[in-house]
């Protein structure tokens, strides 16, 4: 009945800050590009086994290092091993560490900051302290320490990296809760005698929502880049599996004679930031209509 | 010696062509007082900054027009030409002294900079002409608070500041943006006659831009009121004042004619009485530091404050900023935490309740916020909005909710259609009706009405008073209104309360109050309402 | 002032014997000790360098012997190149990190904020999103891809510039300088953008205007000051991802800093060497962090009277 009345066709019908936000990312081509890339890339990475052309640890040893061709489309390492079906491999690894890494992050990040803002007051100020000081902590060096002694898998990985992220999901999840909750439809929600889980998801919620989003989708890259960088190092992922970072640290090395073993996974490692970035960075422009383009 | 003609501003947005300003003409002589009137969106302030090219040129455009100043025309010459006339042959003030004042800066600085850019004054005799300044208008102890940040100024100071930053190079026309209207009420008083003697003294010519056409009665010698970017009318003050011809000037005038209230009273007394404050208080406690925050001290918003409140009446409480009016009202709503004292609604206890009864008992006392932008969920249509009260205390089934959804839309004169728009899509106006409507949603005994008009153009203020009023009637509502604005007071209320740093100053029935004013402060705030 | 600079000193302390006990802690629940690699020590010589070390003591013992240690400024011996004391190694592979930190933050600041201020004065033109486009390579392009780039373009193929080590040939600083300094260099440019922006549109900017004010003197003495206070507040933080990047760089263009020192010292699980070289970048990066806090009070009058009034 509700619904019925609600669609007549007499009532003008509103546009949302989401529709309308959702219209200005569409404007934004590069955003669009980098959508439409990301989703490139994460079907190629689920698809993989399926896929791709050999397998990750076929070795072919006679053949050692040759140039793209037509039965290898990027070429051989000094293994014989293909370098397509090895950054195809590589892309599940970094893709798989970057949401999930990022959504371990989100987890606590929003739990925690949700929770002091929230509460507010004294139980607000320790938790924030503690998340000061943490900050202070050389967090790198620790994912090292870690890597060192437990070994490199993906378990660790996914928890030690989610485990640095969350601090600032934390700050900024609870720095746009105060500003939410200060404001004045948060009171008269509460003058009206609203459940407080009534108003945390009707309210606070929804309009907390933007802001994180965007925080997350510009987290992935830096997980994702956190993690090449460890493999780089040969403190992450290690060999037979392959990860974009340990593919580029082999490439160095034989940079001057082959560099194609360099430059496909370096590029597909930055064209893979490069979408997260401009997607993440289309987003805030969206949400925030200051920085609108008149 | 300001001749514009015809001026026409443009902005292009990406929905489209704003006209801002259209076809304005109007003089100005040395040594007058001009005053432009305009509700927000007139075009008064994008006038006179384009005159000093400061409006942004993409999005904005000067289409059209000439403004002759000393003999040349101001909206053909290029940026340095421009640089000359700004802050030495015309200068501005703004509306907010805070914000206009670079807070990085000491004050002998930001004083003596125009001096330097424009003058060939050494830095000593710059700081001599700013020593002068400061204490023409006003400012004690000048040697020692010069060397000061704008921050250890209060509002009123920082506005004097401005001032004297704005004449120090001795202009010959002063714009002056909305000075007065971030100001307490009583300061208001002050920098009006500190412009007026200044204006006198210089023999300045000003242009003065104000919403009010009451500000704008009592400084100027010639009126002109804009609406939409239009001229409306032009014309001497006493004119305007005594024969406005068009209707929208009679609107703007009667809005700021203090009136008394055009309906009697419907107060009764009951025994117990419908709402009893006694001696409430709430504190706040003080934290200083930067990094670890200390308890240093409390600040005493509610201070030992009793009142009490009829069944059917319309209780002003008025005060200025710091007053802790708006503090009491939310200590009786229980939105803040009073420290002790007492609220009894028809002798039911409201601070004691539990958390589970207080949550049943708030559907009898409800609030009106001020700001219609910040007081409505900017994700839930209007129909959600009305919708969820009614709904949470069961007052209505799935079945009849859009019915009377709609019955609370046609209350606060609302058009039905619109019910499943956000509220970013409507006016201000519109959406002070919104919360109005969502407050009376749940049938309240009390309404708390925290400065509903305040933020709202003139025009509008006056017709939601109006609904207020008739609300009240129509469903036997007592409110207490809270106010700093005694000529809204005046026209709303049966009582009021005078407040002053949390405490009570004066009270006592509205007319009463405003003609034999007993205390001093309650003098005060009367002598600043504009007399016409 | 100064009590408030004391204040966050002793603040600091917990942090970094948190960090040490930590650090200790996962060392040495870290299966096998430094000396089983090799292997062809003989069990018997084990078991007498690890008496000797004192690894058979109970861990609380040493732990507390080496904070005892530290406080006389002394972090142990390497365990793997053992005529070495820590210190020394400490000591020596320092410089030249700091020195690489030090040139890239200064390639960061000055390309950072000229791109940045630049971008912020005609914002949504070329001006703006050439900058800023840049700005965004040098975010996508991490370290160890950037590296290898320029080694590549201008080491083997340009031949303009040395290969590897620091301070050995002229020219041998700018490569790696510039491969840490991008990305830094990236975010000071959007960074500052975005403060100038913010600062730009303020009222007191308006007023500046209406005094017919200079637009040089406007951006420089008005603006500057607000608009680069977010990329204070980003440096003292930025010491931490410096101090991780130059593990990256040192090892790309072999520059015997402390950085490839410690990533050595992980893979051959040299104890004092992980647990002397995390405890000092903890300390180096509590130390600028403290500046950057101190700077930041500084800048802003209204916190300055708050602090010296001693709160």
């Amino acid at each position: 009945m509700q619904s019925e009345l609600l669609s007549s066709p007499n009532l003008e019908q509103g546009v949302s800050l989401s529709q309308d936000a959702l219209r200005r990312l569409r404007k934004n081509k590069m955003a669009i590009a980098g959508l439409f890339v990301l989703i490139f890339l994460i079907v190629i990475a689920l698809l993989t086994p399926w896929i791709a052309p050999y397998s990750y640890d076929g070795q072919d040893l006679a053949l050692g290092v040759t140039s793209p061709s037509q039965q290898h489309w990027l070429g051989t390492d000094a293994l014989g091993r293909d370098q397509l079906t090895r950054v195809m491999y590589g892309s599940r690894v970094s893709l798989a560490v970057g949401f999930i890494a990022t959504a371990v992050a989100l987890l606590i990040g929003v739990l925690w900051g949700a929770t002091a803002g929230f509460l507010g007051g004294r139980a607000d100020a320790i938790m924030m302290r503690i998340v000061d000081v943490l900050y202070a902590l050389p967090f790198t060096i620790f994912i090292i320490l870690l890597t060192v002694i437990f070994g490199s898998s993906m378990l660790l990985l996914f928890l030690a990296i989610g485990a640095v992220e969350w601090l600032t999901m934390a700050r900024i999840v609870r720095g746009q809760v105060l500003t939410i909750k200060r404001q004045e439809f948060v009171e008269a929600a509460v003058s009206m005698g609203f459940s407080p889980w009534q108003i945390i998801s009707r309210h606070l919620i929804p309009n907390v929502l933007g802001p994180i989003i965007v925080y997350t989708t510009l987290t992935i890259p830096s997980v994702i880049l956190l993690e090449s960088f460890l493999s780089f190092l040969g403190l992450g992922i290690q060999p037979p599996q392959s990860s974009w970072g340990s593919l580029i640290s082999a490439g160095v090395e034989t940079m001057e004679e082959f560099p194609w073993l360099l430059i496909f996974p370096g590029l597909t490692l930055s064209i893979t930031l490069f979408s997260l970035n401009f997607l993440g960075d289309g987003l805030r422009d969206a949400l925030d209509p200051r920085s609108a383009k008149d | 010696m300001l001749s514009v003609k015809n001026l026409r501003v443009v902005f292009n947005t990406r929905n489209g062509t704003a006209v801002a300003v259209d076809d304005l003409s109007f003089e100005l002589k040395a040594g007058e007082v001009l005053g432009i009137v305009g509700e927000s969106g007139s075009g008064k302030s994008v006038a006179c900054y384009s005159l000093l090219g400061l409006i942004p040129t993409p999005p904005g455009k000067i289409e059209r027009g000439t403004a002759e100043f000393l003999g040349r025309d101001l909206l053909q010459m290029n940026e340095s030409e421009l640089r000359k006339i700004r802050g030495l042959k015309i200068s501005m003030i703004f509306q907010d002294p805070m914000t206009s004042l670079n807070p990085y800066m000491r004050v002998v600085d930001q004083l003596i900079e125009s001096v330097l850019e424009h003058q060939n004054l050494s830095k000593e005799e710059a700081r001599q002409r700013a020593i002068k300044a400061l204490t023409e208008v006003g400012i004690r102890d000048v040697d020692t608070r010069i060397n000061e940040y704008p921050h250890q100024f209060s509002g009123g100071m920082r506005q004097r500041v401005m001032i004297a930053m704005a004449l120090i190079t001795e202009p010959q026309l002063l714009i002056a943006d909305e000075p007065t209207t971030a100001l307490d009420v009583t300061v208001q008083a002050q920098i009006l006659a500190l412009i007026k003697k200044l204006q006198q003294t210089h023999n300045l010519a000003v242009i003065f831009i104000t919403h009010d056409l009451g500000v704008a009665l009592q400084m100027a010698d010639n009126i002109i009121v804009m609406e939409k970017g239009k001229l409306i009318e032009q014309g001497t003050t006493e004119k305007i004042f005594k024969q406005p011809a068009q209707a929208y000037t009679q609107k703007l005038l009667s809005a700021v004619l203090t009136t008394s209230k055009p309906t009697p009273s419907l107060a009764e007394k009951t025994e117990p009485p419908f709402l009893q404050v006694k001696q409430l208080k709430t504190y706040f406690p003080k934290f200083g530091g930067v990094f670890i925050k200390r308890l240093i001290g409390s600040e005493k918003a509610v201070d030992d404050i009793s009142l009490t409140i009829n069944r059917g009446e319309i209780l002003g409480v008025v005060g200025e900023s710091g007053s802790g009016k708006s503090t009491l009202g939310r200590s009786i709503m229980r939105l803040v935490d009073a420290q002790s004292g007492e609220i009894l609604l028809e002798g039911k206890d409201l601070l004691n309740l539990s958390d589970s009864d207080l949550k049943k008992s708030r559907r009898n006392f409800q609030m009106i916020f001020q700001d219609p932008y910040a007081s409505l969920n900017p994700r839930m249509t209007v129909f959600d909005t009305l919708a969820e009260p009614l709904l949470t205390h069961k007052l209505a089934t799935q079945k009849n909710v859009v019915e009377q959804v709609n019955q609370l839309m046609d209350d606060v004169g609302l058009d039905r259609r619109f019910i499943r728009k956000y509220p970013h899509e409507f006016s201000g106006g519109q959406r002070q009706r919104i919360a109005i409507a969502r407050a009376i949603a749940l049938k309240p005994k009390l309404i708390i009405a925290d400065e509903p008009v305040s933020a709202l153009d003139v025009t509008i203020r006056a017709q939601i008073l109006k609904l207020l009023l008739e609300l009240t009637q129509k469903h036997q509502l007592t409110m207490l209104f809270i106010s700093h604005d005694m000529s809204v007071v005046r026209y709303l209320c049966d009582r009021v309360l005078v407040m002053q740093k949390g405490k009570l100053v004066e009270e006592g029935e509205t007319e009463t109050l405003f003609s034999a004013p007993k205390e001093s402060y309650t003098q005060q705030l009367l002598a600043a309402i504009p007399k016409l | 002032m100064y009590i408030f600079i004391l204040k966050r000193i002793l603040q600091s302390i917990p942090v970094l014997l948190a960090v040490s006990l930590f650090t200790f802690i996962m060392v040495r629940s870290a299966p096998g000790g430094p000396f089983d690699q090799d292997r062809n020590v003989p069990p018997a010589v084990i078991k007498n360098l690890n008496a000797h070390y004192h690894l058979d003591d109970p861990l609380w013992k040493q732990y507390v012997d080496y904070i005892m240690n530290l406080l006389h400024g002394d972090f142990g011996p390497s365990f793997k190149f053992q005529s070495h004391n820590v210190n020394d190694l400490i000591l020596a592979g320092f410089p030249p990190t700091l020195e690489l930190a030090f040139y890239a933050t200064l390639f960061a600041l000055v390309v950072g904020l000229t791109a940045g201020i630049t971008a912020s004065l005609k914002p949504n033109s070329l001006q703006d999103y050439v900058p800023m486009s840049s700005a965004m390579l040098g975010i996508c392009l991490p370290s160890f891809v950037l590296g290898p780039l320029l080694l590549l373009i201008f080491g083997s193929w340009l031949q303009w510039l040395p290969v590897a080590g620091w301070g050995q040939i002229p020219g041998d600083k700018i490569l790696p300088s510039i491969t840490l300094g991008a990305s830094y260099a990236a975010y000071i440019a959007r960074i500052s953008r975005g403060g100038m922006l913010e600062v730009l549109s303020q009222d007191y900017i308006r007023t500046a205007r209406a005094k017919g004010l200079s637009p040089i003197r406007i951006v420089f003495v008005h603006a500057l000051r607000g608009g680069i206070t977010p990329v204070i507040s980003f440096l003292g933080p930025a010491i931490a991802g410096l101090l991780a990047g130059s593990f990256v760089v040192e090892t790309i263009f072999q520059i015997p800093g402390l950085g490839r020192f410690y990533v050595q010292a992980a893979f051959n699980r040299d104890y004092t060497m992980i647990m002397g070289c995390t405890i000092f970048f903890a300390f180096v990066i509590i130390v600028f962090n403290l500046l950057s806090d101190i700077i930041l009070v500084y800048l802003n009058p209204k916190l300055r009277q708050q602090v010296s009034r001693g709160h």
